[in-house]
């Protein structure tokens, strides 16, 4: 406690220099810390939407991953539903949703163009879609639709392309899993927007009974598992795959191409600027303690003339660069709290990442093991600069530093 | 038994391709509880021997022996542990640590040294009454006169009970009268605590009240 209370002395000898210190390591922190909590909920929210679009758990006839089918649904499933009930009495699994996935040709009777369909569960699919679906006109398809009037949701610039709107009636063709082909005549009932054009422009739903009608299969393409907590993903895979191996497995992760696309891009920019700003509190603090030591030659002089080990100069030092470091670091806590409190009070939209169209708030969501990390760090950086400058000062010739001027 | 003792000292400095010659084989004994004053013109070497003598320089041929021991071998880390132990120091220009009070920089030595807070309270008091700074122990270096500043460094090197005082020029950064005082508290302490001092100094006072004196000119002993 003594040394430390020196080492606080000594930092507040020159205030002005230990106080610009000291905010540079604030701003250097809280700027690691929005920066990391703005990809952070970047990575949170992108891993969600791709969890509640896949499902958690993608389970599959064990060739429909690897390999492509001749005739479609080939590889499908035709006990979805005793899989799907198994699956649900597991106490993790909030929902086991069927799924078909289906390709062909949708036409106003002007115009066709092809679409990649979806067979959904109305009952389940919209409720864990939750927000990560807009639906920009209409609404989401019924379980209560009758065979005679099936629905159909469109993606909003595949509706914009057919001139479509909410009642309008459009026909779907595909083949049937005979090889085939058959049409039925559907009503629009809503146009979504998944924020994503490419998807937009090609992307439909239909309810699972729509889309077995078409395809004459009682099969479906997959099932989804949905999980009370993306975090057990991995764990609940290694178990349900080696408990039916039969069976072929894949992750949210599998099928988050943009996420992991977007944490590779983020982890690189956000690393780089982590790196510069630690350097620049690394320096900075480097700075600060090496004019202190040059200041205090004579001082360390006379402490190790009166029997001060060079060791203790040294840990002298490190104390005053620790201070500085965590009162820095303190403030820049206190800064990033500040910053992501008011971004959340101001309600600022980002503009759309590239191949997006929908903005998304800038929410700065800092988790509490970053805080950790970048406090942990930047005391370091401050110890690791203040030996580095003082080491070799507390190691000078005795005379040498009593006769420095 | 002599505190210090050298045998042929000499010590070479090496000025860019110059060797300078600092001191030449000097011979001194120094007893226990002796008050020796160094005397001589500046650049004569006194210097140079006060800091072999207080273990921050070590000498270039000949042998140094402190308390009987030649340190010619002795790493610097035990170096630092004996005058830790067995020296104190006073510089001419006070050399007081600025950020501490009067009181911790006396009690800074009894921290080295693991003294606990109680028996280090009682002797820090102690001697700031010998040294009459009672009522300034809370000021800083920069808040006290010069002789004041002396006094405190005088109570620092005493305050472990040293073997042996180093000062160098204690008196030169004082005006006369201060310089009075600081010399007769030096001598008072040096009685009150059977310490051996040596003094490099010009001050033809404070040789005067030592009972022993070395000369030196051009690094040689007279």
């Amino acid at each position: 406690m003594k040394w430390l209370k020196l080492a606080i002395k000594n930092v507040l000898r020159n205030r002005r220099r230990a106080i610009v210190t000291m905010l540079i390591t604030a701003v250097g922190v809280s700027a690691i810390l929005v920066g990391g909590g703005f990809a952070n909920f970047t990575y949170v929210s992108l891993k969600e939407m791709a969890a509640r679009s896949s499902g958690h758990l993608i389970v599959a006839h064990k060739n429909y991953f690897e390999r492509e089918e001749s005739i479609p649904m080939e590889y499908g499933l035709d006990d979805y539903k005793a899989l799907a009930k198994t699956f649900k009495s597991d106490k993790e699994v909030r929902y086991a949703i069927p799924r078909i996935e289906f390709t062909g040709l949708i036409s106003n009777g002007e115009k066709s163009t092809i679409f990649m369909g979806t067979g959904v569960d109305a009952k389940y699919e919209f409720r864990v879609k939750g927000p990560f679906l807009i639906v920009e006109e209409g609404s989401v398809l019924s379980k209560r639709e009758t065979e005679d009037d099936p629905k159909i949701m469109l993606g909003n610039k595949l509706a914009k392309s057919l001139k479509a709107k909410v009642n309008d009636s459009l026909t779907l063709i595909t083949t049937t899993v005979d090889g085939g082909l058959n049409a039925i005549d559907v009503t629009v009932q809503g146009i979504f927007s998944t924020g994503v054009p490419e998807v937009d422009k090609r992307s439909i739903m239909v309810t699972l009974q729509t889309a077995q009608s078409l395809m004459a299969t009682q099969k479906v393409s997959s099932v989804a598992l949905h999980l009370r907590d993306t975090e057990s993903t991995f764990d609940k895979y290694a178990e349900l795959s080696s408990q039916y191996p039969d069976l072929a497995w894949q992750t949210w992760l599998d099928k988050a191409f943009f996420y992991v696309g977007v944490k590779n891009l983020y982890n690189r920019i956000f690393g780089l600027l982590g790196f510069i700003i630690i350097m620049m509190v690394f320096f900075s603090i480097y700075n600060t303690v090496s004019m202190s030591v040059v200041e205090r030659t004579r001082e360390i002089g006379t402490l190790r003339a009166i029997g001060t080990y060079s060791r203790e100069v040294t840990r002298n030092f490190i104390l005053e660069g620790a201070v500085i470091g965590i009162i820095g670091a303190i403030v820049g806590i206190l800064i990033a709290f500040l910053i992501s409190f008011g971004l959340s009070l101001a309600d600022i939209q980002m503009p759309p990442p590239p191949g997006r169209t929908n903005s998304y708030p800038l929410v700065i969501s800092i988790p509490n093991n970053l805080y950790l990390v970048t406090a942990f760090v930047s005391a370091m950086l401050c110890i690791v600069a203040a030996w580095l400058s003082s080491h070799k000062a507390a190691k000078k010739s005795i005379v040498g530093a009593l006769s420095h001027v | 038994m002599n505190i210090i003792e050298t045998k042929n000292l000499s010590k070479q400095y090496q000025q860019g391709a110059l060797s300078v010659n600092a001191l030449t084989k000097i011979n001194i004994k120094i007893p226990d509880r002796a008050f020796t004053a160094l005397l001589g013109p500046s650049g004569s070497g006194k210097s140079t021997l006060l800091n072999i003598c207080g273990l921050i320089d070590k000498p270039s041929a000949g042998k140094f022996l402190f308390c009987g021991r030649d340190i010619g071998n002795v790493s610097d880390q035990e170096l630092t542990t004996i005058r830790r132990n067995k020296l104190g120091f006073i510089f001419q220009g006070f050399n007081l640590i600025p950020v501490m009070s009067i009181y911790d920089n006396i009690e800074y030595p009894l921290i080295l040294l693991d003294i606990d807070k109680k028996s280090r309270t009682k002797r820090v008091n102690a001697m700031l009454e010998k040294v009459g700074l009672s009522k300034f122990k809370k000021h800083l270096p920069d808040q006290i006169s010069g002789g004041q500043k002396q006094r405190v460094a005088i109570a620092r090197a005493l305050i472990t009970q040293p073997n042996l005082v180093i000062a160098d020029e204690p008196t030169a950064n004082l005006d006369t009268r201060t310089a009075t005082d600081i010399i007769e508290l030096m001598h008072k302490m040096h009685q009150a605590f059977n310490t051996s001092f040596i003094i490099a100094t010009h001050d033809e006072r404070m040789s005067s009240r030592c009972e022993s004196s070395y000369q030196l000119q051009d690094g040689v002993l007279l």
